[in-house]
């Protein structure tokens, strides 16, 4: 279209039945006769189980059913994470345990009575004998010689460990005029949705037919693996996903409760339903992070980097719902970011703990980039160089791209340099020193950090290949042009936020040549969507918007040779869609014909006849679309901190981030994931912490003591957008949406630094709380 | 526990029905009521999703037993859009991009609406001072934010 609705501030579609309180999350979906499922956990952060009492819970008013494993594992089958990948040990989870518990929280019974009250009175009355085991509860104490094992199928608590070498580390740290060391660790987060996790499972005895609703960001997989895992082929089981309440990578497996509550609902003939509260949800759905780096680097005494050396360690939890090396191998495989360093070595151990079970969260890698970025701060600091000088002096310019990585990554169409300069003007890099040094004088303690952040975004299915673990990177899409011309559009991913039904309508309006709101997607039925990967990392633009403009593009050509035959013309190059009309290109203006998207569209179903010879009736396509290997975005982060030593206490005082993040879909939704990555890094950085003891016991399992940050927390972005198109892909796309993560720890990570370096003191673990800041200065 | 009868008045109107007297206003809202635009976000009087009026002042609908409510006035975010028309509120949340998921709006609309009428002239930090009792995740908070101002200056322009 000339004026192409693509990447335009549309408001979105959304809005008005999340504004209204219409929107329809999976509590809001009534089911008569429904009963409610609740969970008894363990205390223990490691038990043998003995003796399980179900009778009194059975007989109390309402009770429905008890169960424990003993019977759900007769209904389900385990999950068995086994892919072929080095160094990696299988595992096995049963649905419910049966010989011993792992972590507190671990759901050990389930009880469904008719509503959750009565579901959890009874569960006071569930008598289970606890054998306490000694815990592991940190990745030293799993790896200490005659730890318990958190797995007893396991050999020992490292499930896994990598190691990889590129070119001759070696011979250059022994060239090299100094080597400098850095550390980083992150402690436990979780991903926190406002919306807890839940599911309904109605089971359909007459049709043998599980409707399944849960509200989970990859629909399709979790299809697969729930039939595989009750016995049920995949056409027996419906997923249902409605509006999801935030989900930042905590909705993509399919949980143990889960499991459960459907295999009830079959056992049962009833409807059950399940939403665990916020304290389970904070225990026990799923963590992340708890990665420690070290990473040292030879440099010569300019400040060239000559080689990198990684050690990353994670304390992975007690169950392994994704293969454990699937998050901290990405962070060694993507290191390097946007600097030239061909000699390279990582070594990545993963260890299961007594604690809850780690997951993809909002950038599973995010760590990445603070610890390459904080080891250039660290070497400029050892060197008494600029660290913007050490960057400029290894970073990769345009003239140098394609680069390919130590790792084989392909880096192209990324504009590090770029967005780092520009970010530098605008926060006035030049002019920080002399602010710093006005601040010191008063007794002030500022600090100006810089994170430049190489985001992989969207995994093409080679790279699932090559790294050993199932499943594909590729994205499906159909758009459909009903018989009135109205377009339905569906994608094999899941908003949960995102803005899908406004973006996605945006790239097939853009596509075909129609007004977006015409364009209507459905999105979240596994029976009507088609078979996709589901929205995870930063793939949906990228991954979804390509597939969906494939499909769109497929049934705009169907359109223009049915015009042109109408228009007994010998072929369509001449011809194209206008806002829903057919307009021809003729000396040199564009003209509209009598035809319109409508008209063309009742042909196609209802008068067939009149089609190109040897064309199907109907106007419709179906696409899949398998991106590259890789693809990656980048940005610059920026950010004045001031610390205060009295205190402890970390404010930020100013925040630009640069980005490049290729063709937009919607500026103004790019702009607002921009700020809920970034403000989600900033969590981990300065507040967030799941704090457990040393005998894997909890201690800040509520709101009120675990610190997510509120409005007056998290500051105000200034953004620059700096996108440049991706030509490797169909729209442009590059991805975003985690990268914002990344830079947050990053550069806050590097401010505080630079504001605590005048001190001679190093922050090396976050959260950077007060109590942290405050251990550092005394 | 024995149910007992509950009559409550919701929006204006009249809601009777049988529960346990410990039954939530949040849970009662929801389940007896069918006015699910009230969200369950912690249950613990934290995160702000189950934001209500009572009596024209916001409280938190988890903490707060359905029966104690009889004989006050109950507002939720059904209430808040009049015949399909947005409120300035609503709209510009709308219009500055300040939801995402959505789940913690209907929290946010009715804690802001309500500290809008009393303070028509409100600064940023005092508009993050009143949203900290509101836990968002999506959106950082920053349109959410330029939402309430523009809000207010639109509602002392009109």
């Amino acid at each position: 279209m000339r004026d192409s609705p693509l990447g335009k501030p549309l408001l979105r579609k959304e809005d008005f039945r999340f504004l209204t309180g219409t929107g329809r999350y999976l509590d809001d979906i009534e089911v008569p006769r429904a009963l409610h499922a609740a969970f008894v956990r363990s205390p223990h952060a490691h038990a043998r189980l003995h003796r399980i009492d179900l009778s009194r819970a059975k007989a109390a008013p309402g009770v429905v059913a008890v169960v424990g494993g003993a019977d759900v594992n007769q209904w389900t089958a385990p999950l068995r994470m086994a892919p072929p990948i080095e160094g990696l040990q299988p595992v096995e989870v049963q649905t419910l345990p049966t010989e011993k518990v792992r972590f507190q929280g671990d759901p050990v019974v389930c009880i469904v009575a008719a509503d959750r009250y009565l579901a959890e009175d009874a569960a006071e009355l569930i008598e289970i004998e606890y054998e306490p085991l000694p815990a592991v509860a940190s990745f030293a104490a799993a790896l200490a010689p005659g730890a318990p094992l958190v797995d007893e199928s396991l050999s020992s608590n490292l499930v896994s460990h990598q190691s990889f070498t590129a070119g001759d580390p070696a011979r250059r740290f022994a060239e090299a005029d100094r080597i400098v060391e850095a550390r980083f660790s992150q402690r436990r987060q979780t991903h926190l949705p406002i919306e807890t996790r839940g599911c309904l499972a109605v089971w359909d005895e007459g049709r043998q037919h599980l409707t399944y609703h849960n509200p989970n960001q990859a629909p399709h997989p979790l299809r697969s693996t729930l039939a595989a895992r009750l016995g049920l082929g995949e056409s027996q089981v419906t997923v249902i996903v409605p509006d999801i309440g935030g989900g930042f990578g905590q909705k993509i497996a399919l949980y143990r409760e889960e499991l459960t509550v459907a295999a009830l609902a079959r056992h049962l003939k009833r409807p059950v339903r399940w939403r665990e509260d916020r304290l389970e949800n904070l225990l026990a759905s799923s963590h992340a992070r708890e990665d420690k780096a070290r990473l040292r680097a030879a440099v010569t005494n300019a400040g060239t980097i000559l080689a990198l050396d990684l050690e990353l360690t994670e304390d992975f939890g007690a169950y392994c719902f994704y293969p454990a090396n699937y998050l901290a191998r990405v962070v060694a495989m993507i290191l390097t970011g946007a600097y030239k360093v061909k000699d390279y070595r990582f070594d990545v151990k993963v260890a299961l703990t007594n604690k809850c079970g780690n997951g993809p969260m909002r950038a599973p890698m995010a760590i990445t980039s603070w610890v390459i970025e904080g080891a250039i701060d660290k070497i400029a600091r050892e060197l008494s160089l600029d660290p913007i000088e050490v960057r400029r002096r290894n970073m990769l310019r345009a003239n140098e791209l394609p680069y390919v990585t130590a790792t084989e990554q392909r880096l192209e169409d990324i504009t590090p340099f770029e967005t780092m300069e520009r970010g530098l003007k605008t926060i006035d890099y030049a002019g920080f020193r002399a602010r710093q040094a006005e601040a010191r004088v008063a007794g002030r303690h500022l600090g100006l950090g810089v994170c430049v952040v190489v985001e992989s975004t969207t995994y093409g299915s080679a790279f699932y290949k090559a790294a050993g673990i199932p499943g594909s990177g590729h994205e499906a899409a159909w758009v459909k042009v009903e018989p009135s011309g109205a377009v339905n559009a569906s994608v094999g991913l899941m908003a949960s936020g995102q803005g899908y039904e406004t973006t996605f309508a945006q790239v097939v309006a853009a596509t075909i040549g129609v007004d977006p709101a015409q364009v209507q997607l459905h999105i979240g039925n596994t029976d009507v969507a088609p078979y996709g990967m589901g929205s995870r990392g930063a793939r949906g633009g990228t991954a979804g918007g390509s597939a969906l403009h494939l499909a769109a593009t497929e049934v705009k050509e169907k359109v223009l040779a049915i015009a042109a035959q109408l228009l007994n013309l010998n072929s369509p190059d001449q011809l194209h869609i206008e806002d829903g009309a057919i307009e021809w290109l003729s000396d040199g203006e564009w003209t509209r014909t009598e035809l319109t998207l409508a008209s063309i569209a009742r042909t196609a179903y209802l008068d067939p006849l009149r089609l190109p010879g040897g064309m199907e009736p109907g106007l419709e396509a179906h696409r899949a679309y398998d991106p590259p290997p890789m693809t990656f975005s980048n940005a610059t982060h920026l950010c004045e901190v001031e610390v205060t030593t009295a205190t402890g206490t970390v404010r930020i005082l100013r925040y630009v981030i640069a980005e490049d993040c290729g063709t937009v879909l919607n500026e103004m939704i790019v702009e607002g994931q921009q700020h809920g990555a970034t403000a989600l890094g900033i969590a981990g950085a300065l507040y967030e912490a799941l704090d457990y003891d040393n005998e894997g016991q909890l201690r800040n399992g509520t709101l009120a003591d675990y610190l997510v940050p509120t409005a007056c927390e998290i500051p105000n972005f200034e953004i620059i957008a700096m996108h440049t198109p991706n030509r490797r892909n169909p729209i442009g796309s590059k991805g975003m949406a985690e990268g914002g993560v990344m830079g947050a720890i990053g550069a806050i990570g590097n401010a505080v630094n630079a504001a605590l370096a005048p001190l001679g003191i190093e922050a090396t673990e976050q959260p950077f709380s007060p109590e942290y800041i405050r251990s550092l200065l005394r | 526990m024995a149910k007992v009868p509950i009559v409550l008045t919701i929006n204006g109107e009249r809601h009777e029905f049988l529960a346990e007297a410990r039954k939530l206003l949040s849970d009662a809202l929801r389940e007896d009521c069918h006015l699910t635009g009230t969200h369950i976000g912690c249950e613990h009087g934290v995160c702000g999703a189950c934001t209500v009026w009572i009596d024209g002042r916001p409280g938190r609908s988890c903490l707060t037993f359905a029966v104690q409510m009889q004989g006050h006035q109950v507002t939720t975010i059904e209430a808040i859009a009049q015949d399909g028309k947005l409120s300035a509120l609503q709209q510009a949340l709308h219009e500055e991009h300040g939801l995402q998921c959505g789940f913690c709006t209907p929290g946010i609309v009715m804690s802001c609406e309500a500290w809008l009428r009393d303070r028509p002239e409100p600064d940023e930090v005092a508009v993050r001072e009143l949203l900290s009792g509101n836990l968002c995740r999506c959106t950082g908070y920053q349109n959410i934010v330029s939402a309430v101002l523009k809000a207010a200056r639109q509602t002392r322009g009109a």
